[in-house]
């Protein structure tokens, strides 16, 4: 054990001096969080539309006021013809047009259905999604009032149960501690065992009579605690400046972030068992763990819209697992007896991870 | 995980290294050929040979850093087969490659090596306050190792490899690229463990170096070719230098 101490402290002692990693190591998460929070935010406000009354009824300029009051959108104009929509998308940028049918009151009293059409500008389709499930959320309450009852006259939108607001921010705080913890973990701990490896002070370790694992964890550690506290900063963050709800536990939360960073800390051993320099390391870690988590762990692009190969690819990389698990007991509130598949998972992933580089550290030079 | 043969008795010998058919393959290639020696205690023994003649394969198996394919040896007494914990704690190496921290200084580097070879912390304190008055050194202790010259990181990683007292030290091409001076210094703190009992096995490519040996080895292809003190096997060979038994030697 005095041995593992030496080397924590050693380790501590490389990341204090290195003042530039350490302040990225703790800026960054805070900085992603606000970037994110306040200005990449897919929220938009007062976007501009257009809308097509063909009844101009009572319960018509009932929803229309209901629109203009969300504060989502801007009615700039009211076209009464299919080509006078096509001038508003061309010249006053409207994102969107809403077509309410004739007879819109007495459809919805004794028909108890009407069909609403929206147009919309698909050319950014981020934007378009959006403005579409605000458009569904206002129908929805609309319908809701109006009946008072379940039989609502408008399709729904079920996936907004857990974001009413379609609030951003809540989706990209499990993202982004995913890709911090990567970064800090995986990336730190790859980079500065194989740092060992090319400067040949890991083989100075080797020779002598420490045990091998202490010579691993006791290069790891360090950094599972600095991306620990990053987690935290980011956490804190998110519910102080953004109001995240933490509906679930929040020991329960930090229980899985840690054994993410576990199975991250072991996606950097493995590397680092695999490669002969820091540069290698530096580059199978980004382009094989982090830039995959980014794109397929569905916190970027919603996994179900992905092509079947990467719906399955998406399966062998620990973030898609751990973003599950977070936003379910974020959001959904969910206890351990809801999520523990996904936590064997990521454990299951370290422990093999771990064998791998236990085992592959014997042919190090 | 301990299995009930691994003693940690040393056999008595005279010799403290003692290798018989030592063999190493990678794939079909032999990168040491069943090489056979013995290396006296005290002794100064060089290890020289071509780039590439299976040198530092040989040392790395020594130091028990890569298993051989066949073969027996015993280091400082112990089995190299069964006992290499007792064996790491007995020596120390030393490579080519600079290999302290050069972000702690140059007190931390010799604390870490130290501590992990388990020395109780006030004798530490005793033999780095020695070994740096030996190099003259005691204005550096806080220096970070970065920043002092080659020359000194080339000692102070020798003072470090014997900070816990080994029986052995395995140096690998020690000198390379340091300036003719400082190898003279670092050949006299060599003569200074071997004048305490420490056995060097030192491999290098400079043949004036060689002729400091006690005796020296030629290896080529894998297998150890010559084997004698300086003095035989330049009259051996009918020449008078190292430089022209090796240069003979590869020609053959």
């Amino acid at each position: 054990m005095k041995e593992l101490r030496q080397i924590l402290k050693k380790e501590f002692t490389h990341i204090f001096r290195d003042k530039i990693t350490l302040f990225l190591v703790l800026a960054i998460p805070i900085m992603l969080v606000l970037l994110f929070g306040f200005t990449i935010s897919t929220d938009i406000r007062h976007a501009n539309i257009s809308v097509m009354d063909l009844s101009a009824d009572s319960q018509s300029k009932a929803l229309i006021e209901k629109i203009t009051a969300s504060g989502y959108f801007e009615v700039v104009s009211y076209p009464k013809t299919e080509s006078d929509i096509n001038h508003d998308f061309k010249d006053k940028n409207i994102k969107l047009a809403i077509i309410i049918p004739q007879n819109f009151e007495e459809q919805l009293t004794n028909e108890r259905f009407v069909t609403i059409q929206i147009i919309s500008d698909v050319s950014d389709m981020n934007v378009a999604s959006v403005l579409n499930n605000y458009v569904k959320a206002i129908l929805y309450s609309f319908t809701e009032e109006y009946n008072g009852n379940s039989s609502s006259a408008i399709e729904l939108c079920t996936e907004m149960r857990y974001n009413p607001e379609a609030n951003s921010v809540y989706m990209f705080v499990p993202g982004i501690i995913t890709l911090i913890m990567i970064i800090v973990t995986a990336l730190m701990s790859s980079i500065t065992l194989s740092r060992e490896v090319e400067t040949g002070t890991m083989r100075m370790l080797l020779i002598a009579p420490v045990k091998k694992v202490y010579v691993i964890i006791g290069k790891v550690i360090p950094y599972m605690i600095l991306s620990f506290i990053s987690t935290i900063l980011i956490l804190v963050i998110s519910v102080l400046v953004f109001h995240m709800p933490i509906n679930g536990s929040v020991w329960l939360l930090l229980f899985v972030c840690i054994i993410f960073m576990l199975t991250a800390a072991s996606c950097g051993m493995a590397i680092s068992a695999l490669v002969k320099t820091q540069l290698d390391a530096m580059m199978i870690t980004m382009m094989g763990l982090f830039l995959p988590t980014a794109l397929l762990s569905g916190f970027l692009f919603p996994i179900d819209n992905m092509p079947y190969f990467f719906q399955l690819l998406a399966n062998i990389f620990p973030g898609k697992w751990f973003i599950i698990a977070i936003k379910d007991v974020m959001l959904k509130g969910s206890s351990f007896i809801d999520i523990w598949e996904y936590v064997l998972i990521l454990f299951g992933m370290a422990s093999a991870l771990m064998f791998i580089s236990l085992t592959r550290l014997d042919r190090r030079r | 995980m301990k299995l009930p043969f691994r003693k940690t008795e040393a056999i008595e010998s005279p010799y403290s290294i003692e290798v018989k058919e030592l063999t190493k393959c990678f794939g079909s290639f032999t990168a040491v050929d069943h090489i056979s020696f013995q290396v006296k205690k005290g002794e100064i023994f060089g290890f020289l040979g071509a780039n590439g003649a299976g040198k530092t394969t040989t040392i790395r198996m020594l130091c028990s850093l890569l298993m051989p394919t066949s073969g027996q040896a015993t280091i400082a007494g112990y089995d190299l087969a069964t006992q290499h914990k007792m064996i790491k704690r007995n020596i120390g190496y030393m490579s080519q490659k600079f290999s302290l921290y050069d972000d702690l200084t140059v007190f931390e580097n010799m604390q870490m090596f130290g501590t992990i070879y388990n020395i109780p912390r006030k004798e530490l304190k005793e033999r780095i306050a020695s070994s740096l008055e030996m190099l003259n050194l005691q204005d550096q202790a806080k220096t970070l190792v970065y920043s002092i010259p080659l020359g000194w990181k080339q000692k102070l990683a020798f003072a470090t490899a014997i900070l816990h007292r080994p029986k052995i030290v395995f140096l690998d091409e020690p000198t390379s690229g340091v300036d003719p001076i400082v190898r003279r210094e670092f050949w006299d703190l060599i003569y200074a463990a071997a004048s305490k009992g420490v056995t060097i096995f030192v491999t290098t490519h400079y043949m004036d170096e060689a002729e400091y040996c006690g005796r020296i080895s030629i290896m080529s292809n894998g297998q150890l070719k010559l084997i004698g003190t300086p003095s035989e096997l330049k009259e051996r060979m009918g020449v008078d230098s190292i430089e022209q038994v090796f240069v003979k030697f590869v020609e053959r």
